[in-house]
């Protein structure tokens, strides 16, 4: 039988006595929570074509069944996979955050038979165990399909390192926009709800990279709501992740102001088309993908 | 010792010899890390493949450190070419340039270190 176990967030309370352990810890329960409650959608729909049982334990688990498990810091949880993999026939593990990617991974993956990962890198592009997928968009965030779009532009986040601070200044005279700037990530932040309000009323998404690396939930979140991105060009990220795909890319965020102050209704209706169509297959892609290693 | 190296790797960025010089790079370790003349060379590399941000960020980083006018001078000739030429010329002004880069770690988080 195959069974789906969601682990991020049973992650230990912080509790060291060490200062340093004890900030790890939180870091990771928050991540773990947030990962539960903001990735659950986007998972289940890669997912969509696999049939499974929700087990809420591994206590839940019979010899020989199939474990598909999704999981965050798992750099500290050889143990338990080496227990699963006593137990478990195959394990397909969904291993969720890793932004910085420091981590020896080895001990974990050896157990595992495949694993899917966001945050990609070199290690993992041409990786014939580990396959690198979306870090995807926020649970809840959906197209309004409104008739009109009026706003040129959005940015919701935090504005932090260079990249984020120019493109305000670049941006700013392009109007009509939103703008929420945030202090933190996931502090103060609008609700999904108006999100999707405002992501439907939107043209374009500018999604500057990560705080360290390239992957963003708004890229994902602008192509859900029928938005055209326009991404980073850095080390040509996206080009390596999805060959083909049909983002607007730039090295430097002047060059995207004449697309967006300039782009008549037809070109940016034919783009924003492009991109949902292209995002539609991605996602038909990856779950075909997932179902195959999975059921063979 | 280490004056020597990055040296040398200069004279290898100067001679357009980009790979070169970023695999001498790369071969630094850590106690590099603070030294402004280290960051210097990563950001000059990086701003010629066309990673301006990235190079922008590691020249601001370098302002943590210590104060040289030729990091004050590539961010400059960075905000020019990305378009804010009102801050590219308080770059070059050694007058204006201290308080317009406080100005602009205090807009953007993730770079300063000092509370």
């Amino acid at each position: 039988m195959i069974k789906l176990f969601w682990n991020t967030h049973n992650q230990t309370k912080p509790n060291s006595e060490d200062e340093k352990i004890k900030e790890k810890q939180a870091t990771n329960y928050l991540w773990g929570q947030y990962h539960k409650k903001s990735s659950d959608k986007w998972i289940y729909e890669i997912l969509k074509k696999v049939k499974y049982n929700t087990i809420e334990n591994v206590t839940d688990l019979k010899k020989e069944d199939t474990l598909i498990i999704i999981d965050s810091n798992v750099e500290e949880k050889s143990e338990l996979y080496l227990k699963l993999n006593i137990v478990c026939s195959k394990i397909f593990l969904f291993h969720l955050g890793d932004e910085f990617g420091f981590s020896d991974l080895s001990a974990v993956y050896k157990n595992c038979n495949y694993i899917w990962r966001p945050f990609c890198s070199s290690a993992y592009f041409n990786h014939d165990k580990v396959k690198c997928i979306p870090i995807g968009y926020k649970s809840g965030v959906l197209d309004k399909k409104k008739k009109t779009r009026k706003y040129k532009w959005t940015f919701t986040g935090t504005p932090h390192k260079s990249s984020r601070h120019d493109l305000l200044f670049q941006f700013s005279d392009i109007k009509p926009f939103f703008c929420h700037k945030t202090e933190k990530f996931d502090v103060k932040i609008i609700s999904v709800d108006e999100m999707n309000e405002v992501l439907s009323s939107t043209e374009f998404v500018p999604c500057p990279n990560g705080f360290f690396h390239p992957e963003t939930y708004r890229l994902y979140e602008a192509l859900e709501c029928g938005c055209i991105p326009i991404v980073e060009n850095a080390y040509k990220y996206y080009d390596r992740l999805f060959p083909n795909n049909p983002f607007i890319k730039v090295d430097k965020w002047i060059d995207a102001k004449p697309i967006v102050l300039d782009w008549d209704s037809n070109q940016i209706r034919k783009k924003s088309d492009e991109c949902k169509l292209w995002w539609d297959k991605e996602k038909n892609n990856i779950q075909d993908f997932v179902k195959n290693k999975i059921i063979t | 010792m280490n004056k020597n190296i990055l040296e040398k790797i200069n004279r290898l960025i100067n001679n357009k010899k980009i790979d070169e010089a970023q695999f001498e790079l790369s071969k630094l370790g850590s106690e590099f890390y603070k030294n402004i003349d280290y960051l210097y060379l990563r950001s000059k590399i990086f701003f010629i493949n066309k990673l301006y941000y990235i190079a922008l960020d590691t020249l601001l980083i370098a302002t943590e450190f210590e104060e040289k006018d030729k990091i004050y001078e590539l961010i400059g000739k960075i905000y020019n070419i990305l378009g804010n030429k009102e801050l590219s010329e308080k770059m070059f002004n050694p007058d204006l340039r201290l308080e317009a880069i406080n100005s602009l770690k205090k807009e953007l988080t993730g770079i300063s270190q000092k509370a």
